[in-house]
């Protein structure tokens, strides 16, 4: 009789757990958020308090935000896909999962930002291309600072490059876009090949080469510089810059998705992300030193400028494609990736 | 197993349960709604109900009516068979109109329709059972049916949906992804144009080499004819163990790794095995802790640890050794972690079948004369093969199907198992990610169906030796004393490794700074907590119904005979053979969309766990009814109990110890699960386990070790408990728990 007892005191229990998903405040807003984790929890926290509606959010990088959009084409559980690399946003409206829309700043942003995005998602940020550096590793190992892309085809760096994956990152398939607009398909696919020897690890997320390079586990990092300037201010022993032959640039978008469950709350968060308030985010508490889209914003000290930098002209629209996005993504993972090293 | 005592058809009695199934079926199907407007379980169309469809439907009518004429037929006094016959005849109308209208509808299920089905089915079972076309009680046949609605919904529909979807592109049949895939080098390639030398001609050189070298020796040993046949199984063999070692490609990593862990494993693992019986020293008693490791290791513990040690900037490597190196990370590296995974499961195998062992074959041995060393490979080593074949093959299963130990340890280099996830995460191609899924589940298929071929399907080794009288030989001095330091070494292993996971959690930056933080642990507010929290609610909501559904599928599995019932245990046992990333895409495709829409929810989650832990409840549940005599439930049968009844107050009472340990099992298994789950989990309802892996891709090791700590604590305080009180519910089974 006790045993039965316990049974039923067992499934009493069991029902009295209180559910964690409650419904919540009568509004909220689903976010896809790309860039740094510390920026996600930041707009978390700050919207609601800003506007009274709640937000949800899942943290993937761009490549497998476009991946998780299309999955859900049919039945969208995101409202804004929220920062990320432009091209997948790119690739998302041209595929119709996301729809054009011109928020009441359109004039405030960047002039330069919003031409070369054609309207295809809205720029919330720009950030350079470049690498870390972790100059102890690199003195350990006898190799020298390296200054171009072509550079680090040097067998010198053996083990001791990180890049992201294309497939998964956007950061990622910015380099390989950049290499393409700078030496041309057919040579830039013969560096990768053979950086390929020199590669530790293809990492899936874009931030991932800077703190392996803070970790000292790698010397070279490509990721975009706010990344890196990101680990420099966390303690990392490392430095920062960019390849001397030339290097890309993202800019960052900001889309509202097709079909969303709560458009209006969507078109607020927008509103509101697009603000000097809310930008002022990224360098405050979200740990993201990009620059901000809105020309009102201050740009953070430590971001870097393109002036600093050789930046090429990158053509967004050819490259932000899915046609030639994925053509190039499956030559990387069928030529380069199954390399022996 | 034994053939099922088939149960004495009864007069049902009871006849107010059909007429009340029957009017619940009516209510449901009328009053309930059919729809929800999405996800959402409880966005209910008020409008969908079955009465408002009628008006529209003729189908929803005709469904109404066919409910109403079920009530009728269930109060109508009549002949018994003709009224079961005539209850046959229209709920399974019932049934076919229902699955129309749902389908042709296309909306998210509503509770009207779940009700309506499940009723229409129930009912279709007592009509089957009055009826006398079963041979079984009404229970139980409506039992059989619901079980194999459900193994059907979630376990084939699943695996169909994987296998579908791999030559099923945009509507049309065709085998393009499926090719592309394959002659992918990602996939498998041998001769890789850029590599300098030919590795098709080099494996084809081995095997040769070596198909001549045993042609030789084993024409010395005197085979004769047969010696040509063993140097072509040998040359073989040699060609394709090379062309795994030289390929490139997920293929190639995962099954060189299946093959050399397997290998490892079992023979670690049969020496373990030997030592805890046969062993003379006192280490044998450390032996306990070693079968309970799997249980309590949630997924990435392993592979954090092998990073901390083994890493570019580890502690052994880098620390002690002074190499920054990453030879690790890669297939050598997943296999060291999946050696160190799967030992304990191979040594659980391997316990049984060295129990089992009859020692009177050895005893009449030595007294002929043969040394204890020359006992090994001529009397134990042939008796064991079997079970160390068995070992085997389950160790494979395990290792193709890992997704934890690639993910973390793998260097990026493709897996089968990985490459399903990132096929679909990192570039959503479906199709893809089927044609991986299915591949792999040709594998372990293949792996399981020669399994239960060459050993007849005991997975669960029950502990029920018959004892013979003859005491078996302890091993010899040398062999005890070297194996007992190998077992020492490897504890030492385990514990650094383990130990190494807990000092990560509060230490501030492995590999550069080893003081002393809680800061880790204070990160993992609040999200970290959230996400414990609903892992445990989840498990713990699946933990019950996976060990009821179990046991009753193993009571009609074991007990009971009827048609199809070998089909209702292999498909059962199927997502036992089914890796987790597979089960995982399935659902995500056969969940996604239309009436069965369910992705986004926690009740896909709950039921992921539910349909992947099954086979084990059922083993147990199996493995337990074996050991409880029929003649108590046809004692209870002859005094009119239904089997329900019977079921319920003398089966499961004595069944209990199984079902606590079954129930503990079954939790600790869903709060360890990563693999199936991944693709399931939302902003809302996200799992300990997959949090573990964001904290430690994007770069918070400490606050992933954190994680894993805590989560190993629970697990083995939750085991211990266990312990504790199945020793006291039952002290006869209490060895149960060795499960």
């Amino acid at each position: 009789m006790t045993v039965r007892k316990a049974w039923l005191l067992l499934a009493g229990l069991l029902l009295l757990l209180p559910a964690s998903s409650g419904a919540g405040p009568a509004q909220r807003v689903v976010v896809l958020c790309s860039p740094n984790p510390a920026w996600c929890d930041a707009i978390k926290e700050e919207f609601p308090k800003a506007t009274g509606i709640a937000l949800d959010y899942v943290r993937l990088s761009s490549g497998e935000g476009l991946a998780r959009l299309r999955a859900e084409r049919r039945n969208p559980s995101f409202d804004v896909w929220f920062g990320g690399t432009g091209d997948p946003h790119m690739v998302a409206f041209e595929e119709g999962l996301t729809e054009a829309y011109r928020p009441k700043s359109w004039n405030d942003l960047r002039p330069e930002l919003r031409e070369a995005v054609a309207g295809k998602y809205i720029p919330l940020y720009a950030g350079i291309l470049g690498w870390a550096l972790n100059e102890r590793v690199l003195r350990e190992r006898n190799a020298p600072v390296p200054r171009t892309w072509k550079d680090l085809a040097d067998p010198r760096y053996r083990g001791l490059v990180a890049y992201p994956n294309p497939n998964t990152s956007g950061t990622g398939y910015t380099m390989l876009a950049t290499l393409v607009q700078l030496y041309g398909e057919r040579e830039a696919f013969d560096l990768l090949k053979r950086i390929h020897r020199n590669v530790a690890e293809y990492t899936r997320s874009g931030a991932a080469p800077g703190q392996l390079t803070g970790r000292g586990e790698v010397a070279v990092g490509i990721t975009f510089i706010h990344d890196a300037v990101d680990q420099v201010l966390k303690g990392f022993p490392i430095s920062y810059g960019a390849p001397r032959d030339g290097t890309g640039y993202e800019i960052g978008g900001l889309s509202l998705v097709k079909g969303g469950p709560n458009r209006a709350a969507a078109i607020t968060f927008i509103e509101w992300a697009l603000t000097p308030e809310a930008q002022r985010l990224g360098p405050e508490k979200g740990q993201s030193y990009q620059i901000p889209s809105n020309s009102k914003t201050p740009i953070p000290p430590v971001a870097p400028r393109f002036e600093a930098f050789r930046v090429i002209k990158y053509d967004f629209v050819k490259y932000g494609s899915a046609a030639v996005r994925d053509r190039l993504v499956k030559r990387w993972t069928d030529e380069v990736f199954p390399l022996p090293k | 197993m034994a053939r099922a005592v088939a149960v004495p058809q009864l007069r049902w009695a009871a006849q107010p349960a059909t007429a009340g199934w029957a009017a619940l079926t009516l209510l449901a199907a009328s009053a309930l709604p059919w729809s929800r407007t999405g996800r959402d379980l409880g966005s209910w169309v008020a409008e969908s109900t079955g009465l408002a469809l009628a008006s529209g439907s003729s189908l929803a009518a005709g469904v109404l009516l066919v409910a109403a004429a079920t009530v009728v037929v269930a109060v109508w006094p009549g002949p018994e068979r003709s009224r079961g016959a005539a209850l046959v005849a229209l709920a399974l109308a019932g049934v076919v109109l229902s699955g129309l209208l749902v389908a042709l509808r296309g909306t998210p299920l509503g509770p009207g329709a779940v009700v309506a089905v499940l009723g229409f089915l129930t009912l279709t079972g007592v009509g089957l059972s009055s009826s006398g076309w079963w041979f079984v009680d009404p229970f139980l046949s409506a039992a059989v049916l619901w079980a194999a609605a459900f193994v059907m919904l979630f376990i084939l529909l699943p695996l169909a949906s994987v296998v579908v979807a791999s030559v099923w592109v945009d509507g049309r049949l065709t085998t393009e992804v499926l090719q592309r895939t394959l002659s992918s080098p990602a996939f498998f390639a041998l001769d890789h144009p850029g590599t300098a030398r030919n590795e098709l001609l080099l494996a084809a050189q081995v095997g040769g080499v070596v198909a001549v070298l045993t042609g030789v020796v084993l024409w010395r040993l005197g085979w004769g004819q047969r010696a040509l046949r063993g140097a072509a199984l040998g040359g073989l063999a040699a060609a394709a163990l090379a062309a795994l070692y030289l390929g490139f490609g997920a293929l190639r990593n995962s099954l060189l790794l299946a093959v050399v862990v397997g290998a490892v494993s079992t023979g670690l693992g049969f020496a373990f095995a030997l030592l805890s019986e046969r062993s003379q020293l006192p280490t044998r008693r450390l032996m306990g802790p070693l079968s309970v490791l799997p249980l309590i290791t949630p997924p990435f513990v392993l592979g954090i640890a092998m990073l901390y040690l083994f890493g570019r900037r580890g502690f052994v490597t880098h620390r002690l050794l002074g190499v920054s190196t990453d030879v690790f990370f890669g297939p050598l590296g997943v296999a060291v972690a999946q050696v160190l995974a799967y030992t304990p499961i191979a040594y659980l195998v391997l316990v049984g079948v060295v129990r089992a062992l009859d020692a009177s074959l050895e005893e009449a041995a030595q007294t002929l004369g043969a040394s204890p060393g020359y006992l090994l490979p001529t009397v134990i080593w042939p008796l064991a093969r079997p079970g160390l074949a068995n070992a085997f093959l389950l160790v494979a299963i395990e290792s193709l199907a890992d997704f934890a130990n690639p993910i973390v340890v793998g260097g990026g280099k493709p897996f089968l198992a990985t490459e399903v996830f990132f096929a679909i995460v990192g570039r959503y191609n479906p199709h893809e990610a089927a044609t991986y899924g299915a591949v792999l589940l040709a594998l372990t298929l293949t792996v399981f169906a020669l399994q239960q071929r060459w050993v007849g399907g005991a997975f669960y080794v029950t502990v029920t030796g018959r004892p013979t009288g003859a005491r078996p030989q302890p091993l010899p001095g040398w062999l005890d004393w070297a194996a007992s330091s190998v077992f020492v070494l490897w504890m030492l292993l385990v514990v650094l490794l383990y130990g190494s996971v807990f000092v990560g959690a509060v230490t501030r930056l492995w590999g550069f700074d080893y003081t002393f933080t809680l800061r880790h642990l204070q990160d993992l507010h609040p999200q970290g907590w959230h996400v414990l929290r609903t892992t445990v609610r989840l498990s713990a909501y699946a933990a019950v119904p996976s060990v009821l559904v179990g046991f009753l599928i193993g009571y009609l599995v074991n007990r009971v005979n009827f048609p199809g019932r070998r089909a209702l245990e292999f498909s059962s046992m199927l997502s036992f053979a089914t890796p987790g990333t597979v089960m995982g895409i399935g659902y995500v495709l056969a969940f996604n969309q239309g009436p069965l829409l369910l992705t986004g929810t926690e009740l896909v989650i709950v039921l992921a766990f539910v349909f992947r832990n099954m086979p084990v409840a059922i083993r147990a549940a199996v493995a337990a009814l074996e050991q409880i005599d029929r003649s108590l439930e046809e004692a209870s049968t002859v005094l009119r109990a239904g089997a329900g009844l019977t079921l319920r107050r003398v089966v499961a009472p004595l069944a209990r110890s199984a079902l606590l340990s079954g129930l503990v099992f079954a939790f600790v298994r869903a709060m360890t699960a990563v693999s199936q789950v991944i693709f399931l989990i939302t902003p809302q309802h996200n799992l300990a386990t997959t949090q573990i892996l964001s904290y430690l891709e994007y770069g918070s090791q400490g606050r992933g070790a954190a994680l894993a700590s805590v989560l190993t604590l629970l697990l083995v305080a939750v085991v211990l408990t266990l312990q504790l009180f199945s020793r006291r519910l039952d002290p006869r089974t209490a060895q149960l728990g060795a499960g």
